[in-house]
C-alpha cells in the first residue's frame, strides 16, 4: 500500500534535486531553467496526492493552473535566452556576468 | 431618468469586479493596436477609471466597513471571494493612483527612447503594462489563497517582460536573474498555500484564519509558514534575498522603474501582512514562532547595508534601487515591533515610501528622456538647464531623508514612535544615523546637478517637456501635501492596523 508519506517523500527529493540544481549548476542557464520547472513539478506532485488522498478534486484544478503558469514562465524564460543569444553569441552564465552592455 | 440610476447602482455593486476585469479586458484590446498612440490613450484612460473606482471602493469601505464579492455569485468558501477592507482599499487607491500617474508619464515619445522595441509593437508595452496593473490589483483585493498565487504570477511574468525591454543591453541579464529568484519565491509561496490547503481543506482566506488556530502546532503548519517567509521574502526583496532588485531597477525602462520601485514590492509586503496577520494571527506569527527576531535583525542590516552600498553607486538609478532595499528595511522594522504604532508606521511608510520612490524614478526619467542616462557624472550642471525635474528630484530626496514638512517625516516620526514605545533606543539611534546616509547619496546627486558645472563640447541639454514635467510634480506635491496634512494617510493607516491587530487598540 502507498501512503502519502510515500508521496511527499518522492515530491521532496524531487524539490531537494531542483534546488540543488540551482545552486550547483553554475554554467547553464538553460539548467537553471528546467531546474525551477522540475521544482514546480514536485509541487504539483504534492498537490496531485493531497487531493487523491482529501477526495477533494480542488487540488487537482490547481494543478492545471500551475501547470499553465510554468509552461508561460519558461516560454518567457526561453525567449529572453533567445533574444540574448542573438545579442552576444553565448549563454553561459559566467560570460553574461563578465561581458558588459 | 430611471435607466441610467439603476445602472449606475448595478456599477457600484461589481465595483470590486471592476477594479481587476477592467484592466485585464482593456490589455488585449491595447495590443491589439497597430500604433502605440492609441494603445497609450487607452491604457491611461483605464488606469485613470481603476484608479476612481479605487476611490470609490475606499469610500465604501469607510462607510460601511469591509465589502465581500463573491466572483460570478459563487457563495464565499467554494467561489473566489473578493474581500476589501481598510488596509485593501488603501493598498488599491495606492497601486491604481502610481499607476495611473506612471502611464500618464509613459507617453510613445517617453518610452520609445529608453525601450528596446520597435514602433509597431510599443501597443503590447501598453499592454503588458495593464497586465501587470491587473496582478497587481488582484493580489491586493482577492480573499482566496490560491487566487493570491494566481495573481501574484499575472503581475511577475508580465514584470520579467517589462523589464527585459529595457535599453540597456544588461536588461536581459537583469530580467533573466529576476525571472529566477521571482519564480522561487512563488514556488516557495505555493507550496505554503498546499500545506495549508491539506490542512485545512479550504482556500478561502477568512475560513483559513478560522480554521489554522487548531492545526498550527502541527509541524505541516510549520513548514508553511517558512515556505511563505521564505517566499514572500524574496518576492518583497527582504535583506539577504534582494539581489535581483538593484539589477533589475537600474537596467528597465525608467518608467517601468518607477512603477515597480511604487507598487510591485509594496503588494509583496501588503501579502506579508496579510499572511501573518490575517492569516496566522500576530499570537502564531509573533509569539509562537518568534518571526519578529527574524524580520528585526534582517530589517536593520537591510537598513544598514543598502545605504551603505547606495552611498557608493555612481548609477543613480542603481543607488535609488539599493535605497528601496533600505527602504523595505523601515518597513519590515515597523511590522517586527508588533504594535499598532509600529504597524501604523509600517503601512504609512508604503505609501509614503511609493509617492516618494515614484517622484524620484520619474525625475530620472525625464533626465533619462534628455540626456539618455542616468549616471552622476553626465547629471553635472542639470541643476540649471532642468530646474523643473532637479526641482522635483530634490523635492522627494528631502522626503526620502525624512526632513520635516515632507511625507518622509511623517513615516518616520510614528516609526521612531513605535520603537521607542518598546523601549530600543539603539535601534531609533540606527534609524536617525541611517537617514543621515540617505543624506549622503541624495546630497551627491544634489551636488552634481547644482554646484558643479556642465560638461564641456555638449550642447546644453533642454528642461524636459511639460507632459512629462506634470506627472512627475504631482507625485513631488503629493510628497509635500502628505507631510502637511496626514489625516487621511495616518488615518486610514491606523484603521488597518487596528484591523491587522484585534484586541491590541490602543
Amino acid at each position: 500500500m502507498i501512503t502519502l508519506t510515500d508521496y511527499l517523500l518522492l515530491g521532496a527529493i524531487l524539490f531537494c534535486l531542483s534546488v540543488a540544481g540551482i545552486f550547483i549548476n553554475r554554467k547553464n542557464v538553460i539548467i537553471l531553467l528546467m531546474s525551477i520547472e522540475l521544482m514546480l513539478l514536485a509541487v504539483n506532485f504534492n498537490f496531485i496526492a493531497f487531493s487523491a488522498f482529501m477526495n477533494d478534486t480542488a487540488g487537482q484544478i490547481f494543478v492545471f493552473f500551475i501547470l499553465t503558469v510554468a509552461a508561460a514562465e519558461s516560454a518567457i524564460g526561453l525567449a529572453i535566452l533567445v533574444v540574448l543569444f542573438r545579442n552576444r553569441q553565448t549563454i553561459n552564465v559566467t560570460d553574461l556576468d563578465t561581458m558588459r552592455g | 431618468m430611471l435607466r441610467p440610476l439603476s445602472l449606475w447602482l448595478a456599477l457600484i455593486s461589481h465595483l470590486p469586479a471592476l477594479q481587476v476585469v477592467l484592466p485585464l479586458a482593456a490589455a488585449p484590446v491595447c495590443a491589439l493596436w497597430r500604433r502605440g498612440a492609441g494603445a497609450w490613450a487607452l491604457a491611461t484612460t483605464v488606469c485613470w477609471l481603476a484608479f476612481g473606482i479605487a476611490v470609490l471602493l475606499l469610500r465604501q469601505v469607510q462607510a460601511i466597513g469591509t465589502l465581500s464579492y463573491a466572483m460570478g455569485g459563487w457563495a464565499a468558501p467554494w467561489g473566489i471571494e473578493y474581500r476589501i477592507d481598510a488596509l485593501n482599499a488603501f493598498m488599491l487607491l495606492l497601486v491604481t493612483g502610481i499607476g495611473a500617474v506612471v502611464i500618464t508619464f509613459a507617453r510613445q515619445a517617453a518610452v520609445e527612447r529608453r525601450v528596446r522595441l520597435p514602433v509597431e509593437k510599443h501597443a503590447w508595452f501598453y499592454a503588458t503594462y495593464l497586465l501587470c496593473l491587473t496582478g497587481l490589483l488582484g493580489i491586493t483585493i482577492t480573499g482566496d489563497a490560491f487566487n493570491l498565487f494566481v495573481f501574484l504570477e499575472i503581475s511577475s511574468l508580465s514584470s520579467y517582460a517589462l523589464i527585459s525591454v529595457g535599453r540597456d543591453r544588461r536588461a536581459l541579464t537583469a530580467a533573466y536573474q529576476y525571472l529566477i529568484m521571482g519564480t522561487i519565491g512563488a514556488t516557495f509561496i505555493l507550496i505554503g498555500i498546499g500545506y495549508l490547503y491539506v490542512l485545512t481543506g479550504t482556500l478561502n482566506m477568512e475560513d483559513l484564519a478560522r480554521r489554522l488556530p487548531a492545526v498550527t502546532p502541527t509541524r505541516t503548519a510549520h513548514a508553511a509558514f517558512a515556505f511563505l517567509t521564505v517566499g514572500i521574502g524574496l518576492k518583497l526583496a527582504l535583506f539577504p534575498l534582494h539581489l535581483w532588485l538593484p539589477n533589475a531597477y537600474a537596467y528597465g525602462p525608467s518608467v517601468v522603474t518607477a512603477f515597480f520601485a511604487a507598487t510591485a514590492t509594496k503588494v509583496s509586503v501588503y501579502v506579508l501582512l496579510r499572511i501573518f496577520f490575517t492569516l496566522f494571527g500576530a499570537a502564531f506569527s509573533f509569539g509562537t514562532m518568534q518571526l519578529d527576531w527574524v524580520l528585526l535583525p534582517l530589517a536593520l542590516a537591510g537598513i544598514v547595508s543598502a545605504s551603505l552600498v547606495a552611498i557608493f553607486q555612481n548609477n543613480v538609478k542603481r543607488m535609488l534601487a539599493y535605497s528601496s532595499v533600505a527602504q523595505i528595511g523601515y518597513m519590515l522594522l515597523g511590522i517586527s515591533l508588533v504594535s499598532v504604532t509600529g504597524l501604523t508606521a509600517a503601512i504609512v511608510h508604503l505609501f509614503n515610501h511609493a509617492l516618494m520612490k515614484g517622484a524620484l524614478f520619474l525625475a530620472l526619467g525625464c533626465v533619462s528622456f534628455r540626456i539618455g542616462s542616468a549616471k552622476l557624472e553626465d547629471m553635472a550642471g542639470l541643476g540649471r538647464t532642468m530646474p523643473w525635474t532637479m526641482g522635483a528630484f530634490t523635492l522627494g530626496g528631502l522626503s526620502l531623508i525624512g526632513v520635516p514638512l515632507t511625507a518622509g517625516f511623517i513615516s518616520k516620526w510614528y516609526l521612531l514612535l513605535g520603537i521607542l514605545q518598546r523601549g530600543w533606543w539603539p535601534v531609533a539611534v540606527l534609524v536617525l544615523l541611517t537617514s543621515l546616509l540617505a543624506l549622503i547619496y541624495i546630497w551627491r546627486v544634489v551636488e552634481a546637478a547644482y554646484f558643479r558645472p556642465l560638461p564641456d563640447g555638449r550642447a546644453p541639454p533642454q528642461e524636459a517637456p511639460l507632459f512629462l514635467l506634470v506627472p512627475t510634480w504631482t507625485l513631488a506635491l503629493a510628497n509635500l501635501y502628505f507631510g502637511i496634512d496626514t489625516s487621511f494617510s495616518v488615518g486610514v493607516a491606523r484603521q488597518a492596523a487596528e484591523l491587522l491587530l484585534p484586541g491590541t487598540a490602543s
